[in-house]
């Protein structure tokens, strides 16, 4: 083990579970908390390195390789369409993303919605929706408080992700379609993946076990 | 007066003084190789009609009319064009054809470090050829090419296009599995390997893991022999006597060192239909070379033909170098010929005798008084100073 492994955390509602599920197969070091001043935290000992990154920027640190590997929702993956090994579904950090109206706006069928616009965090995945569906739909980008659009009127529909649903029932919004279902993903640097293989191999068995594990 | 600053358009880039001749040198040195192995350079058109690309052609290309409304393409890959001469310009003569090149292509990217919209790969077909022979010199010229341009650290992937389509017909899968499976290697899904494995009926446990692990059959020959006990579709185990005749071949050839087996490799352009291979080098996050055989295209230009080949990235593998340390932007010249009022005459004269002994020389342009050219010296960056009064 000559070569250190850099791996690129999420902030936000994946780090914990990372950190943890990270730290029952070897991988962990001191002060890994979301908080830390530190942006770079190594342990020499297991030759292991962390990166404390915004949620969105994960795949790209893994994608330049300037982390070999790292822990990101699907929903993200799929949003950016990154060149990178998708190594293993984590489970955890389950979501959905779906396509909502205010309740007072829903219409018949989901062709009706056509000509509409849609505000979302995820664009890509948006339009990729209704192209689909086959219609056509104006995309507002927005990066945060998505159930805003149709209250103050910047948008007729939201494209956004849901956990619980509270949220959406809050604003008085229905969902009308689901999308897809994501859900946290261990993801490597493809020259990564080859170089140092035998590594990350073995830390992808490791995984599954203490996943198989878990889910009994 | 103006304040308007020129830029470049997206993804392209000026090369500076310096940094053009270490690349110069770098592409020298990858090109004399080609040149030692048999193979003859030959040079194509940037853009071509579209039709030599594919029916469809790939997204990212940059298009264009001309005159007469036809619709061409800056080229975004040399196999295609150079199967185009060759079936075209270079029909009939010798049965075995070895081509190389040196081109900038172009194709639409998101840029990155090493990642432009235009770029320049240096590369080899060699036409005609089936068989591991073949296909075990392109691997290793591969090697040679990038280890004469100064890299020392790299690892390269060997897969096998038959390997895939072999285990798609063992597990009967039709043509939307098929493409569903290509996808999935093509986009380095395990987690979709994974699903695809956990869907199958009726199918064999063993043939099963090796679906739900595709991604994982990396390793040496011991690994091939695993698969060869496992496998029983023909084509599959075809695929698995090639890589062993291959390996076995850059074995000899003293370069296996470099060489291991990548089963689940699949690369994004679909013309393979053979042996492929990726070249790596840990300072750089994707790889630098690539190639394979693929032994339908030229029947699309009227000849049928096998073919192999790779080419490599030499922007990558220039940033690689850099990274690495190897490589520094230098700008270096012999002798600065520097003259006394009214002795430019004699001072052409002695420029032009170094320049026959064959040093690089700088004449001044004006005339310099001895301690201004001592100075000089370094400002020309030359490493010494012939001064004539």
């Amino acid at each position: 083990m000559d070569e250190y492994i850099t791996i690129a955390l999420p902030k936000g509602k994946l780090f914990d579970k990372s950190v943890r599920l990270l730290a029952k197969v070897g991988y962990s070091a001191e002060n890994v908390t979301e908080d830390s001043r530190k942006l770079v935290i190594s342990n020499e000992e297991t030759k292991v390195r962390f990166i404390i990154a915004k949620t969105v920027d994960v795949p790209t640190y893994v994608e330049y390789g300037a982390a070999d590997i790292g822990i990101i929702g699907k929903d993200v993956l799929l949003e950016q369409d990154k060149d990178v090994v998708e190594l293993l579904d984590l489970g955890f950090g389950r979501c959905r993303l779906m396509m909502a109206v205010p309740e007072a706006k829903r219409r018949e069928k989901l062709t009706d919605y056509a000509h509409l616009r849609a505000a979302t965090k995820y664009p890509h995945c948006a339009k990729a929706y209704f192209n689909k569906l086959g219609i056509q739909a104006e995309i507002v980008k927005l990066n945060g408080s998505i159930e805003l659009g149709p209250i103050v009127g910047l948008s007729e529909m939201i494209v956004d992700i849901v956990e619980t649903g509270r949220t959406l029932k809050e604003n008085k919004l229905v969902e009308v379609d689901s999308i897809f279902t994501a859900t946290a993903r261990l993801i490597a640097n493809r020259a990564s993946f080859k170089l140092k293989f035998a590594r990350l191999h073995k830390l992808v068995e490791d995984l599954r076990i203490v996943l198989n594990e878990e889910a009994k | 007066m103006t304040n308007k600053v020129y830029q470049v358009p997206y993804g392209t880039k000026d090369i500076l003084p310096g940094e053009m001749k270490s690349r110069r040198r770098i592409e020298n040195a990858i090109v004399g190789v080609f040149d030692k192995w048999g193979y003859d350079e030959v040079k194509t058109p940037d853009f071509e009609y579209v039709d030599t690309f594919g029916k469809g052609g790939t997204k990212g290309d940059f298009r264009f009319f001309d005159r007469d409304n036809n619709l061409l393409v800056l080229r975004n890959d040399m196999t295609a064009p150079i199967a185009r001469l060759t079936a075209t310009r270079l029909n009939g003569g010798e049965k075995i054809k070895r081509l190389c090149y040196l081109a900038n292509l172009y194709r639409y990217e998101e840029i990155q470090a090493g990642r432009q919209c235009q770029f320049e790969q240096a590369g080899v077909e060699l036409l005609g050829a089936s068989g591991a022979a073949a296909d075990a010199e392109v691997i290793v010229l591969a090697a040679a090419a990038l280890q004469a341009a100064g890299v020392q650290k790299f690892a390269i992937s060997l897969g096998h296009v038959g390997f895939i389509n072999g285990l798609a017909e063992e597990a009967g899968f039709g043509a939307a599995q098929v493409k569903e499976l290509q996808s999935c290697l093509r986009r380095h899904d395990a987690v979709g390997m994974q699903q695809m494995a956990a869907s199958m009926e009726n199918i064999r446990p063993e043939i099963k893991e090796i679906f739900a692990d595709f991604l994982f059959l990396q390793g040496g020959v011991e690994l091939l022999e695993r698969l060869q006990g496992v496998v029983t579709n023909p084509k599959a185990l075809h695929a698995l006597e090639d890589l062993r005749s291959i390996y076995d071949l850059v074995e000899t050839y003293g370069a296996a060192a470099h060489l291991s087996f990548d089963l689940g490799l699949y690369r994004s352009l679909d013309y393979y239909t053979g042996m492929l291979f990726e070249v790596y080098m840990p300072e750089i996050g994707y790889p630098i070379a690539g190639g394979g055989r693929y032994d339908k295209m030229m029947q699309g230009f009227g000849l049928d033909c096998p073919a192999t080949g790779f080419a490599l990235g030499v922007d990558r593998v220039v940033l690689a170098l850099e990274r690495a340390g190897v490589v520094k932007a230098e700008r270096r010249w012999d002798v600065l010929v520097a003259w006394s009022e009214g002795k430019l005459l004699e001072a052409i004269t002695k420029a032009a005798d170094l320049r026959k002994e064959g040093r690089s020389v700088k004449l001044c342009t004006e005339a310099m008084d001895l301690t201004g050219a001592a100075s000089a010296v370094k400002e020309y960056c030359c490493s010494s100073l012939v001064y004539v009064s």
